[in-house]
């Protein structure tokens, strides 16, 4: 775990309002583990923001971070307008890491809705040949091209662009096997729901979770999420809420629970 | 080199920069990226008598320059704290002042009990009578002046460790709530705890944070912070250790002048676990560039108009 002021080496925009990042960080770099860690960001030195936002590794090559972050508010549209030779203040790398990926008896199916390919597309990058779908709105928010013959499946909610619907429509083209295991991170319904077809369908799911966070590190205790199996007696600590800043952001199978 | 050392009653601080409950864990995490020994003290989470798992999410929420959490002193409570942390600040440098919380009398009087029981290095206890977010935070004893006292002159009969009593904002008169801990015979009082905040979401129309209202801090609530730690100074003559937005060497020396006589730092540690040593580093700059000795002499220097 390092802080780190990093050279942003190139910051562009690769779909609507989807931009990708890099940044020239050595000391997070050497100390990376995997696909599913993140670093915690400060645009700034101002204390209008108080507290940094977490974002996926999206890739690690040599020296180089990147990042891919959606605008949707003040801090991201700030990272937006940062130059290539502009720096950022970076805390990481921070959490756990997505497992099994890389043994050739597992068959990944990798899941990313809205903002959560980014870590996905860590593992992608580091797969042979893996089953990916990626869901968006709309075609503009894209940057990838739908291409089955390569596993490769876009779906959109309002069909502009690959499958029309959700990262579900996807599922029903992809037959499931016994060493299958979906890796996926999106928004809270995508993985409740994901969750929920693992289950049924018995097979294996690890799960990138996004949350609030107020320092990344274990000391704010903001980041809760609920275990599923987790004892809910009177006095207990940490058997009823899981810190996803260090316990997470990867939980597997039915580990937590949403909402 | 300027003096940073504090004393608040027998016991001499190498420097004033303390870390906040609640924003360092027990002070046994983040050995890689803060040199805790250069600290003038750690503050630990509030410890209860039974663990707590804490409030439901969403706990916390940034709002402009601060931000409002409600984590509901989540902690291993205090014969886990006892058995598995006391022994770790054996090993350390850093004089530990324990943080305790309760829902009663007894409560606050037990935790205390268990652990003047056994043998530690903590240098003294602050007593959270002022935590906004759960039943159980103390703030009816925070809020009545005639608790707090009683309060105070039950804990003082068991330990002859330093005893701070830490003050609420949310009270009509801060100041007789401070009264009330120096006639119970507190070593210090420690202001402020968090201000009561709430953040709702326009679009969605949910509050940000589940239990609805939860603790604002960070630097919204530094001239708050600043105006309590003044009105006390007026009133008391037990030291008082500033605390609320401190994020840099120049709020430290505001708080001084205000009439605190050391400064604890909160919200920032989210931001920069390290941002003590920066401070501290900036401070003592600051002095030698202006030729203050003692970073004592400051203590409620304050210059007002009229």
């Amino acid at each position: 775990m390092n802080i780190e002021n990093v050279t942003i080496s190139s910051n562009k925009e690769i779909a609507m309002n989807l931009w990708r990042m890099s940044m020239n960080a050595p000391k997070i770099a050497a100390a990376y583990m995997g696909p599913g860690q993140f670093i915690n960001i400060l645009p700034n030195n101002n204390w209008e923001h108080p507290i940094r936002r977490p974002m996926s590794i999206a890739s690690v090559n040599g020296n180089n971070v990147e990042i891919i972050y959606k605008i949707f508010g003040d801090i991201t549209d700030q990272l937006s307008r940062k130059n290539s030779g502009d720096t950022i203040n970076i805390l990481g790398p921070l959490g756990n890491v997505f497992t099994e990926w890389d043994n050739k008896d597992v068959e990944p199916i990798l899941i990313g809705g809205g903002v959560g390919l980014a870590p996905i597309l860590n593992v992608y990058e580091s797969c042979r040949n893996p089953f990916m779908i990626i869901g968006a709105k709309t075609a503009s928010e894209h940057f990838m091209k739908h291409d089955p013959k390569n596993n490769i499946y876009l779906t959109t909610d309002d069909g502009s662009l690959g499958i029309a619907g959700n990262v579900m429509k996807a599922m029903d083209e992809i037959v499931l096997h016994e060493n299958s295991i979906i890796y996926a991170c999106g928004p809270e319904p995508m993985l409740h729901v994901l969750q929920k077809h693992a289950a049924n369908k018995n097979i294996r799911i690890q799960l990138s979770v996004e949350s609030y966070m107020g320092c990344g590190v274990g000391l704010c205790q903001g980041c809760v999420i609920e275990r599923q199996n987790g004892h809910v007696q009177e006095h207990s600590y940490h058997e009823k809420y899981s810190l996803v800043c260090l316990d997470g952001p990867v939980y597997k199978n039915s580990e937590v629970t949403f909402g | 080199m300027a003096d940073l050392s504090v004393k608040i009653s027998n016991t001499i601080f190498k420097n004033p920069i303390f870390v906040a409950s609640g924003t360092f864990g027990y002070g046994t995490e983040n050995p890689e990226l803060v040199d805790v020994s250069k600290l003038g003290a750690i503050v630990t989470k509030s410890i209860t008598l039974n663990p707590r798992e804490g409030n439901p999410p969403p706990r916390i929420v940034e709002t402009h320059s601060g931000m409002i959490n409600s984590i509901g002193l989540a902690n291993i409570g205090v014969e886990k704290y006892i058995s598995d942390m006391l022994p770790v600040y054996e090993n350390m440098d850093t004089p530990i002042i324990m943080n305790i919380a309760g829902s009663s009398m007894r409560e606050y009087i037990d935790v205390m009990k268990k652990v003047e029981d056994v043998s530690s290095n903590i240098v003294g206890y602050e007593i959270n009578i002022s935590c906004p977010n759960v039943k159980e935070g103390g703030m009816e004893f925070g809020v009545d002046c005639d608790m707090t006292e009683k309060l105070t002159s039950e804990l003082r009969k068991l330990t002859d460790r330093l005893l701070i009593m830490k003050l609420s904002p949310n009270v009509t008169d801060i100041s007789a709530i401070a009264i009330s801990s120096e006639n119970g015979g507190a070593d210090a009082v420690s202001a402020i705890n968090t201000v009561v905040g709430m953040s709702i979401n326009h679009s969605s129309q949910f509050s940000n944070i589940y239990t609805t209202f939860g603790g604002l801090s960070g630097p919204a609530i530094k001239p708050v912070g600043l105006a309590c730690v003044h009105k006390v100074y007026h009133r008391v003559n037990i030291p008082i250790i500033g605390i609320g937005g401190i994020v840099n060497s120049d709020d430290v020396i505001e708080y001084f002048l205000a009439g605190s006589c050391s400064v604890q730092v909160g919200t920032a540690n989210f931001r920069n676990p390290g941002i003590t040593e920066i401070i501290l580093h900036d401070l003592n700059n600051y002095l030698n560039e202006k030729h203050i000795d003692s970073i004592s002499s400051l203590i409620g220097r304050v210059k007002t108009h009229g």
